[in-house]
This record gives C-alpha cells, sequence and structure tokens, in this order.
C-alpha cells in the first residue's frame, strides 16, 4: 500500500545528469609547494525523478555539496551535462539561468549563518518573491508570508521578528518558507538537519516529508547521516572521493549494499540499541588526499576486500541489479551481518 | 517490575563497589550573582571503577557543563559552582586546594574533548606534547620518555610511531588527531577518562575506530569512562548506565538495557521514538512538539512539562524528585512513579 503511494508521487526523469565534473585547482605557489588540481566530482551521471528523494551520502570531502551546487549552477562546471526538463543548464545564458533559477531551490545546514541577522523574517521570506516578481505589492507579499510561515509549522505573527529570536529548528523552517516560497519543481538540501537535536530533528524531517506530499517537488537530499537518509531517500547515491560508487533504491543500498564501502559504512553506524549490535567493518586508515586520488578503484586503499586488479584498473559503474549500479571490479550484494 | 517503589530519591542501594567518582547535587550557574543562570541544577550520580557511564542530553542540557564542573574547569567568572559535592576516591574536589587540583586532573583523572584540532597545540609536535603530560605527572629518564610515548602511539594505532613523534598536529588527519588526544589522556595511566562528544566531529568509519580504541583502552587499562554525548547509538555502543539530562536537570538515571529497553522518563522516550534508525519501517519519525528551553526559563515545575504528552496538573507546579522505577532505574517523573506506585498496589515504601 505504501508502494502504490510512492509510485503515486514519483514521477518521470526530472533532472539529467551526465558525466558531471569538477575540478579545482591551486595556482598560488606558496613556499614552493607544488601546483595541484582537486578533482572534487569526477564523472557523476544519475537521474532524479519528478516528486522524487535522491540522497546523496559520503563522508566529508568526499564532493557530495560540490555535486549539490554544480547542479543548480552555483559552481561551473569542468565539465558534463545537467538537463532540468529537457533544458540544458550548461547552455543558459545568465538572463535564462536566473528565471531557471524560480525552479530549483536551496536549503542550508546551518540554520544561523543562512539568515542575514539584519532582516526581518518576512524580508528574508520574500526576497526571492519579489525577485522573481510572483507577488507583486507589499501587502501580497505579506500575506504570501503569513501562508508560507502557516505552512512550514510557524506562527505569522512572527513575520516581523528576527533571526536571532528564534531556535535552530524555527529557523530551519523559515529557510525552508523561504525555499518553497516560489513554488520550485526541484530543492537540494545539503545537511539540512545535521545541525539540528535529535528531538528537532524529526521535526524537520517530517516537515520536508510533508511538503513534498503536497508540493509534489523532487529533492536531492545531502547528507552523511545514514539513519535519516533511511526515513527520506527514495533512492540513495553514495559517494566517494568524488565518485559516486554505488546508486540504487533505498531498498536494495539498506538492504543488499553492493559496494564494499557501502557496506562499511552501513555497518559502521552505531545502532541506538545496546542488544542488537552489527558485525562492524572497521576500514583501515582515513580517506586519502583528494590532491591524490588512488591509482585503480580509489577506495582499494582502505578495501577489505581489494585484489591486484583494483590497484590498476577503475571498475566502472555498472548494474548489479535491475536500477542498482555499483563500481566495484568484485561486487556482490551482501546484507549487513547482525551477531 | 517487581521492585517496590521508594519515594526517598537520595537512597541508593549501596553496592560492595565504592563509586571512583560521585556527583552529589551539583549546581553551576553563570551570569551575575543578582539574577543567575541556573544551567546545571541538582544533578547527582556515580561512576564505578572500571565503568562507564554515559551522559545524554541535547544542546543546552548542562551536560558539557557537568563534566568541566567535574574537571573544575568552569570559567569563572562568569560560572560558579554554588552547590554539591564532586567526590573523587572519597575526596571532595570542590574543597580541594586549588594547588593541589593538577595533582589528580591529568593524572587521575583525563578529558579528551570535540575538537582534537584545538585541543591540540598547533607549533609543538606530536612527541613533545604528549610528553609533557608525562614530564607533568611522572619521573622518567629522556629514553624512558620516549618509549613510553612511543608505547602510548602504538597503543591508539598510530602506524609507524616513530617516525611521526616529529610531526605536527596539522600534519594528521582529524581522527589521527583524536588518536593522539587519547594518548596524550591516558598518558599516566587515568582512573577516570572524560569524553565529551568525542567522535561528534568525525566521520562515521572514522568514528567506528575510535569507538573500537575506547573499548580497547577500557579493556587493556581499565579505565573508567564517563561519555557525554547526544548520539544515542554511540551511548549504546560504549555505556553501562546512562544519564539522561533535559535542561540542566537529570531526569533519568539507569543501566543501559532498561534505558533502550524499558525508558521511563516520558523525555528519554520521545527521544527514543524520535531518532531514525538504519533498521526501521515506519514512515513517519515520532516528533516532540515544541524546542528545548533556553538554559535557567523554566523555574518552576518540571523542566519538560511544556513539551510532555503525559504532564497532570502537579507537574507544572512541583518539580518531581528522583523516584526509584527499579533496583538499576530512577526517574523525575510525577507521572510514571504514579503509575508504578498504583501498580504495586500505592506501595510506597
Amino acid at each position: 500500500m505504501m508502494n502504490a503511494k510512492v509510485e503515486q508521487r514519483i514521477g518521470n526523469d526530472f533532472i539529467k545528469v551526465e558525466g558531471l565534473g569538477k575540478t579545482f585547482s591551486e595556482n598560488r605557489l606558496m613556499f614552493g609547494s607544488p601546483a595541484s588540481a582537486v578533482r572534487a566530482v569526477d564523472g557523476a551521471s544519475f537521474t532524479v525523478r519528478r516528486g522524487e528523494t535522491l540522497a546523496l551520502v559520503g563522508e566529508s570531502g568526499c564532493g557530495k555539496s560540490t555535486l549539490g551546487r554544480l547542479l543548480l549552477r552555483l559552481i561551473e562546471a569542468s565539465e558534463g551535462e545537467v538537463t532540468i526538463d529537457g533544458t540544458s543548464l550548461m547552455g543558459l545564458s545568465a538572463g535564462d539561468m536566473r528565471s531557471m533559477r524560480a525552479k530549483m531551490q536551496m536549503i542550508f545546514q546551518d540554520p544561523y549563518g543562512s539568515l542575514s541577522p539584519r532582516r526581518s523574517i518576512s524580508q528574508i521570506i520574500s526576497e526571492p518573491l519579489e525577485v522573481f516578481g510572483i507577488a507583486q505589492s507589499s501587502r501580497q507579499r505579506r500575506e504570501r508570508v503569513a501562508e508560507l510561515l502557516t505552512q512550514v509549522g510557524l506562527s505569522p505573527t512572527f513575520m516581523d521578528r528576527y533571526p536571532r529570536q528564534f531556535s535552530g529548528g524555527q529557523r530551519q523552517r523559515i529557510g525552508i518558507a523561504r525555499a518553497i516560497s516560489v513554488n520550485p519543481q526541484f530543492i537540494v538540501a545539503d545537511e539540512p538537519v545535521s545541525a539540528l537535536d535529535v528531538s528537532v530533528q524529526a521535526q524537520i524531517v517530517n516537515l520536508m516529508q510533508d511538503l513534498q506530499q503536497s508540493r509534489g517537488f523532487s529533492y536531492l537530499f545531502i547528507a552523511h547521516d545514514l539513519s535519516v537518509v533511511r526515513h527520506i531517500a527514495d533512492r540513495v547515491a553514495v559517494m566517494y572521493l568524488g565518485r559516486i560508487v554505488e546508486i540504487g533504491s533505498k531498498a536494495r543500498i539498506y538492504g543488499f549494499p553492493s559496494h564494499p564501502y557501502t557496506q562499511a559504512l552501513l555497518s559502521a553506524v552505531p545502532e541506538p540499541d545496546p542488544e542488537t549490535r552489527t558485525a562492524r567493518i572497521i576500514l583501515k586508515g582515513d580517506v586519502p588526499n583528494p590532491a591524490n586520488v588512488p591509482t585503480g578503484c580509489s577506495f582499494h586503499t582502505r578495501c577489505p576486500i581489494a585484489q591486484d586488479v583494483c590497484k590498476v584498473e577503475r571498475p566502472p559503474l555498472a548494474e548489479t541489479a535491475p536500477g542498482h549500479l555499483s563500481a566495484c571490479h568484485f561486487a556482490k550484494p551482501n546484507p549487513i551481518p547482525v551477531s | 517490575m517487581t521492585e517496590t517503589l521508594v519515594l526517598d530519591p537520595a537512597q541508593q542501594s549501596s553496592t560492595a563497589t565504592k563509586p571512583l567518582l560521585k556527583v552529589e547535587g551539583l549546581s553551576v550557574e553563570f551570569g551575575p550573582k543578582a539574577s543567575p543562570i541556573r544551567v546545571v541544577n541538582q544533578v547527582s550520580f556515580e561512576v564505578n571503577p572500571g565503568g562507564s557511564v554515559g551522559i545524554v542530553g541535547e544542546s543546552g542540557s548542562g551536560k558539557s557543563i557537568t563534566s568541566l564542573a567535574v574537571m573544575g574547569l568552569i570559567p569563572s567568572p562568569p560560572g560558579r559552582i554554588v552547590e554539591g559535592r564532586v567526590e573523587f576516591e572519597g575526596v571532595n574536589l570542590l574543597e580541594m586546594q586549588k594547588s593541589r587540583l593538577p595533582d589528580i586532573r591529568g593524572r587521575d583523572i583525563a578529558m579528551i574533548f570535540q575538537e582534537p584540532m584545538s585541543s591540540l597545540n598547533p607549533v609543538m609536535t606530536i612527541g613533545d606534547q604528549i610528553g609533557e603530560a608525562i614530564k607533568l605527572h611522572e619521573k622518567m629518564s629522556r629514553e624512558q620518555r620516549r618509549e613510553r610515548i612511543i608505547e602510548l602511539l602504538k597503543l591508539v594505532g598510530i602506524p609507524n610511531p616513530e617516525g611521526r613523534l616529529g610531526a605536527y598536529p596539522h600534519q594528521f588527519s582529524g581522527g589521527m588527531r583524536q588518536r593522539v588526544m587519547i594518548a596524550m589522556a591516558v598518558a599516566c595511566n587515568p582512573k577516570l577518562l572524560i569524553a565529551d562528544e568525542p567522535t561528534t566531529a568525525l566521520d562515521v568509519t572514522i568514528q567506528a575506530q575510535v569507538l573500537e580504541l575506547m573499548h580497547k583502552i577500557r579493556r587493556t587499562l581499565n579505565t573508567a569512562v564517563l561519555l557525554i554525548s547526544h548520539d544515542l547509538g554511540v551511548i549504546a555502543d560504549v555505556c553501562e548506565r546512562v544519564i539522561v539530562m533535559y535542561a540542566g536537570r537529570v531526569v533519568e538515571d539507569a543501566d543501559v538495557k532498561s534505558i533502550f529497553r524499558n525508558p521511563s522518563h516520558p523525555y528519554t522516550r520521545g527521544l527514543l521514538q524520535s531518532i531514525p534508525r538504519l533498521k526501521d519501517e515506519r514512515s513517519r519519525l515520532y516528533q516532540i512538539p515544541g524546542s528545548v528551553p533556553l538554559a535557567g526559563t523554566i523555574k518552576m515545575g518540571c523542566p519538560f512539562f511544556a513539551r510532555c504528552p503525559d504532564r497532570i496538573g502537579k507537574c507544572a507546579e512541583e518539580m518531581p524528585p528522583m523516584f526509584t522505577v527499579s533496583r538499576s532505574q530512577r526517574s523525575a517523573c510525577w507521572v510514571t512513579a504514579g503509575a508504578a506506585s498504583e501498580a504495586n498496589g500505592g506501595a510506597t515504601a
């Protein structure tokens, strides 16, 4: 029954990403250090369907936030293509890009840093309305702001207050109201709940789900917390050192992860239960320096099942089951064992 | 659940082992004396030798201030300990001469913090920093000290320790820095290790490594651990006992199994229900309404009153004491205490 509901919500492909990449180069030669280039995102290809939530997970420095910003063209890509609703984003002029931005919005991680402290709540939320000419008169805008505040669970009487008067959770609601004010079809949410307390986190996750139900937009949900993602995502993409190493439906990724990195990541999450303990796969060492990515499969330096071939040959992202792709020479769907 | 309800909040069954650390009625205030803000209110708990106790709570619950108070590290002014006792091996640290505190701090009680970068000296080598901790508390020759530092780095799993003695903190990753911090903390075989959110700044695969290391430290050195965390998963992994704090107060104190299987306080229950888990099929998360109150804003009654689904009239007026729910579980709630009391035929021994 839940499946039917999900099917109904999710439509056709809305965003297509093909071979998207970004190289940040360091030009400054300070103290004679060699110029280095960091491949933050490398050859990302995937789609996001209408009304769907695709989660992008990975550890710090894996390029997930950069990928999210590339999709909105907040950073210019080094190569590759993003198509939204059939329109190529990369070819758009500045003017066309501006009107395209009404379709795509962003929710930020830090509810303290993402709201201007000197502007009232109504000014913050009505700015996009003004920019995109959605509500012309100031009366219309105030009505719209009141409506939006109600939709995100805040009282319209808060309109003339300032961000400092609100808690982290309330500020995140304000950020969400601002994002949905222009009726976007696609929202990139970059770690939207990771700065919040546990009890408030649940409120925001539920709110984001409710809004998607009623408005039908798609989310790219960037997060490092696999338990939160388990709740909100329809599909999950796992990134490691700039590359997508596994992508598939939530049921596949959590039930049958096939990349050894995904398996380690899932097994490393400490369960809030002292009695069921997963057999933890402890990875050796740290994530390598992104300026100096290992040859072959970039995970081979930490991989518990790496063979000689992994050091020289980079495994392509290949299908292991319908709709479930994994970039591993020895990909094997494997439920996480519980001891 | 056949325990009789004991209405005396201070009574805890006397156990054979004497606690290593005993905190009693600890209160900490900040701000001007005329209008103080109480951030820790009447907190009591115990840590047994070799035991592991977790303090869990959301931001503003007072969990970090409690741990700083134990270490005598409350910045004063503006903060001050206004009442209570902090007994370490039977000696009240709060009444101890200030000049004697460093003998205990760093040797018998050590602490690690959330942010390993800001807790390490950036212009001092790793070897010198660990050496300093040893030099302060133990008489050793330079050669012996070097041996000890290498041994410690090995213990915390730093590869090629001989070669890393001359390295600086910036040459280490976050996980490696936290290992160095742990090496410094356990340099003098402390009896108690206080860890304030030790893995919060780390990635999940690195967190798994550090948690594994904490288990190893406990096993090999028999160090007692007081772990402060907001992450119930980390708490469940490391701790035998759990203290739940809310708005400066302890609201529940129980063995880890009871906390997760049979939580008694409505806040603990709400917290457990609101966390997403890797293995659950709920389509919606339970949410506790409202938000955590600002420190010091609740002057009367139960601090959780405004958000509590089970509240009754009495909760608004009177702060519930810690009721004994079972042999190893106590909770500060009028409603659960009342229900337990009724189940026991109104017996209030």
